[in-house]
């Protein structure tokens, strides 16, 4: 007989329970967007704060001072320590190795470059590109391209030479500011140590590079006479923002509140296990880009989250509001089943169990709605999807379910306040 | 009784009789004004709010001149340009020697204080009543703790740490002093200025485009990173805000047109009694399209004051930093919701209008 009183209520009424049911998918959908694009906007942010380049730099520990003034290095490449660079890998074997967006190794020396219009003197620097590499079973690619993205080519990119190529001259790059100062130009050829380079792309960086030639770090070591030798690794991570227990120093910490900020991708924690990895190195945030960009994602997620809660509370206003309206104008069904002999149970199961099936049907809909815009706001936005996590189904359908309730209840409750008789009259 | 007073009567007692339809009603049209006031006025002021938060990055600007050093006409052209919330501080570099084991290092010449200013990410231990700023890596290679001694040339200076920073850059190698004292111990004067130029990324780069303007023959790079990163990050969250707004804000209008439309077909017995006292199709759209637009008023005013209040309260948690009411706003929030309101309480009468009176009081 419910099942029976059920089935005609959606059948007879489609008109009204449709309305009832687009109001509930259109708050769900918001729902959905914006708890996806909110829970997603930290880590596309955070890819986006990955243009300011590394957060973490690695050097030798018994290293001597940089010397570095004006972007010209007065510190001899032989002097110092190395890094060797077969080392480096395991920057990727860390807890944390898949937070590592990138790095970047760098060996440099002032040298004497023969050009066609004379001898200069500028920096070699040796660096990877865009090196192929491979960790277990990983592939990956690494290099200034990815960790520094603000660099800008004329030209074509230089290739990342395992050794010195036999026939050709292997191609640099040539600093902006050099290359207008020394009158180079993209195809001329350099000589640099005894070997024949040639310069396939001018470098705009807007840093120190715009004055030096950067090589591939393989052709740069020979250059050098520095085999497997590398002076300094930036590092690209994407870090958590740090808080308090971040800035613990964890050889003080007690074994279980080690592990746990071990398991944060803090930065420094991140640091610490680089440290563990590469004994000889000093692993240190780039503070300038690794505080800042912390607080800016806090801002820009905790923006979206008061937005999201805005959001999520208007959308269960609306449709409490929707669920009341309707249920509000069926005061004269109220009376009648009341006069017919039927309890307030039975009269407030009916109309909740109809609202919970518009609630589960409408948060379906509306989880689907929503998922697709969320995808399509990341594609448009980001260039990559949000993925929508199963858990907001639940969610979702908890406070489809949940927000119908409420705003059916009241309205019920009210319709059957009245006598059923002065209801049937017209009169209330 | 007029006309106008039998008007207002209806509508005031349509409103009163059934007081709870009206309530769902007003609630509906407010959470609509609500959202849209709030998110508009969020999205207008994001630019400014967020783009403050890239200060701590520092100087965004590098001013050098290549031959000689900046003079104070030049360093005032700047000033004037880059404004009073900027920050605009000249810095010379040396190098010389440590006293002992003659390792070289680099002395830089500044305002200290500025430099604090400027590098608020670095950070600072405290050493002693010393003059310097020292960078953690030459701390570390002068390993006892009191004053040492520079050379540079033939001057020597002794240098006493008020602080060490670590910076995570080049600067770690480094170790400042006051300007008087740089310029007392090198003859150096500065020849580089760090700026840091506070807004939106197109007054920044308006400010680069001056400076190179007020300033030929020197050289004004911006530090591409940041303002790069700056433009992406402002921009992107000002899109995902815009895009999320415009979805919540259609979805949510949407439901109210749910709502609105319901309501009115649920009342085609009032709207049949009407038609049958003799009330033209007219009059039947005036009375339902005043009551909608009386209650959509009502309740987009109410919006409005709610979504300043929601905007504000998210400005003053998220950004220390009220974003105040933007009184232009005013305006389209209540014609827009007027407007939807109208719109969907006299589409469904057009439907109605089809039927014969009778047959609804029928309850066919």
């Amino acid at each position: 007989m419910f099942l029976r009183l059920l089935f005609e209520s959606f059948r007879r009424q489609k008109r009204r329970k449709s309305v009832a049911l687009l109001a509930i998918a259109l708050g769900m959908s918001i729902a959905t967007a914006m708890i996806a694009v909110g829970n997603d906007i930290g880590d596309k942010i955070n890819q986006e704060l990955r243009s300011l380049g590394a957060n973490l730099v690695i050097t030798p520990i018994e290293d001597t001072l940089d010397v570095n003034i004006g972007g010209v290095n007065l510190k001899p490449a032989s002097e110092g320590a190395f890094i060797n660079e077969q080392d480096l890998i395991k920057i990727k074997s860390i807890f944390w190795g898949h937070n590592i967006k990138g790095y970047a190794p760098f060996l440099s020396d002032r040298q004497k470059i023969q050009t066609r219009n004379g001898i200069i003197d500028a920096e070699l620097i040796g660096t990877y590109f865009a090196q192929p590499l491979r960790y277990g079973n990983e592939q990956f690619t690494t290099g200034v391209r990815s960790v520094n993205p603000w660099w800008k080519v004329e030209g074509s990119w230089p290739q990342d030479y395992g050794n010195f190529p036999e026939q050709l001259p292997p191609d640099v790059l040539a600093g902006s500011k050099l290359a207008q100062q020394a009158g180079l130009n993209i195809g001329d050829q350099i000589e640099v140590g005894n070997r024949k380079l040639r310069i396939s792309g001018i470098l705009n960086s807007g840093g120190d590079e715009d004055q030096a030639i950067v090589a591939p770090l393989h052709i740069a070591q020979i250059i050098l006479h520095q085999p497997n030798a590398v002076r300094r690794v930036i590092v690209s991570a994407l870090t958590k923002p740090e808080d308090a227990f971040a800035r613990k120093d964890p050889s003080k910490l007690s074994p279980a509140d080690l592990e746990r900020w071990s398991c944060s991708p803090y930065a420094n924690s991140i640091a610490y296990q680089l440290r563990e990895v590469l004994p000889n190195a000093r692993v240190e945030q780039i503070r300038q880009v690794e505080q800042n960009q912390g607080k800016v994602l806090s801002r820009v997620s905790g923006l979206m989250l008061l937005l999201t809660l805005a959001a999520l509370l208007a959308a269960a206003l609306a449709v409490s509001a929707a669920m009341a309206a309707t249920i509000l104008e069926r005061r004269q069904e109220v009376g009648l089943m009341k006069s017919l002999g039927a309890g307030n149970t039975a009269v407030a199961s009916l109309f909740l169990t109809e609202a919970a099936f518009l609630a589960l049907t409408g948060g379906i809909i509306g989880f689907i709605a929503g998922a697709i815009l969320a995808h399509r706001i990341g594609q448009s936005i980001f260039g990559s999807a949000i993925v929508v996590h199963p858990v907001v189904l639940a969610v979702v359908l908890f406070s489809a379910v949940l927000v119908t309730f409420v705003g059916s209840a009241g309205a019920v409750r009210k319709a059957m306040q009245f006598e059923p008789a002065v209801v049937l009259r017209g009169d209330a | 009784m007029t006309r106008t007073q039998l008007l207002l009567r209806l509508l005031l007692k349509a409103a009163w009789v059934r007081k709870d339809r009206a309530f769902t009603a007003l609630v509906s049209v407010a959470v609509v004004a609500t959202i849209a006031t709030a998110a508009l006025t969020i999205y207008s002021d994001l630019e400014s709010k967020l783009s403050r938060e890239f200060r701590g990055f520092g100087a965004n600007i590098v001013v050098t001149k290549n031959s000689g050093a900046l003079t104070a006409g030049e360093l005032a052209g700047i000033h004037k340009i880059v404004g009073n919330g900027g920050e605009v501080m000249p810095v010379a570099y040396a190098v010389a020697s440590l006293q002992d084991g003659g390792a070289k290092v680099i002395v830089g010449g500044t305002n200290l204080e500025k430099l604090r200013r400027m590098n608020t990410s670095w950070s600072f231990e405290d050493r002693n009543d010393g003059g310097a700023l020292v960078g953690a890596r030459v701390a570390e290679s002068v390993s006892h703790g009191g004053s040492w001694q520079i050379a540079y040339g033939h001057a020597i200076s002794s240098i006493a740490p008020h602080a060490v920073f670590h910076s995570g850059s080049d600067d770690d190698s480094r170790v400042y002093i006051p300007l008087e004292d740089f310029v007392r111990l090198t003859g150096v004067q500065p020849n580089t200025a760090l700026v840091r130029v506070e807004g939106r990324p197109q007054e920044i780069q308006a400010a680069i485009a001056n400076l190179s303007a007020a300033l030929p023959g020197i050289e004004v790079k911006p530090v591409r990173q940041i303002t790069q990163a700056q433009t992406a990050v402002v921009g992107k969250t000002r899109s995902v805000v815009l895009a999320s707004s415009a979805v919540v804000v259609v979805l949510i209008m949407l439901c109210m047109v749910a709502t609105f439309t319901g309501s009115v077909l649920e009342r085609r017995k009032d709207f049949a009694v009407m038609k049958a006292l003799g009330a033209s199709n007219r009059t039947v759209n005036f009375l339902f399209a005043s009551e909608s637009a009386l209650l959509a008023l009502t309740g987009s005013i109410a919006g409005y004051i709610l979504g300043c209040g929601i905007a504000f309260w998210i400005g003053k948690a998220n950004f220390d930093a009220a974003i105040l009411p933007q009184p232009l706003l005013l305006v389209p929030v209540l014609l827009g919701s007027v407007a939807l309101a109208l719109i969907a309480s006299t589409a469904p009468l057009r439907l109605l209008q089809q039927i014969q009176p009778a047959g609804i009081l029928r309850g066919e």
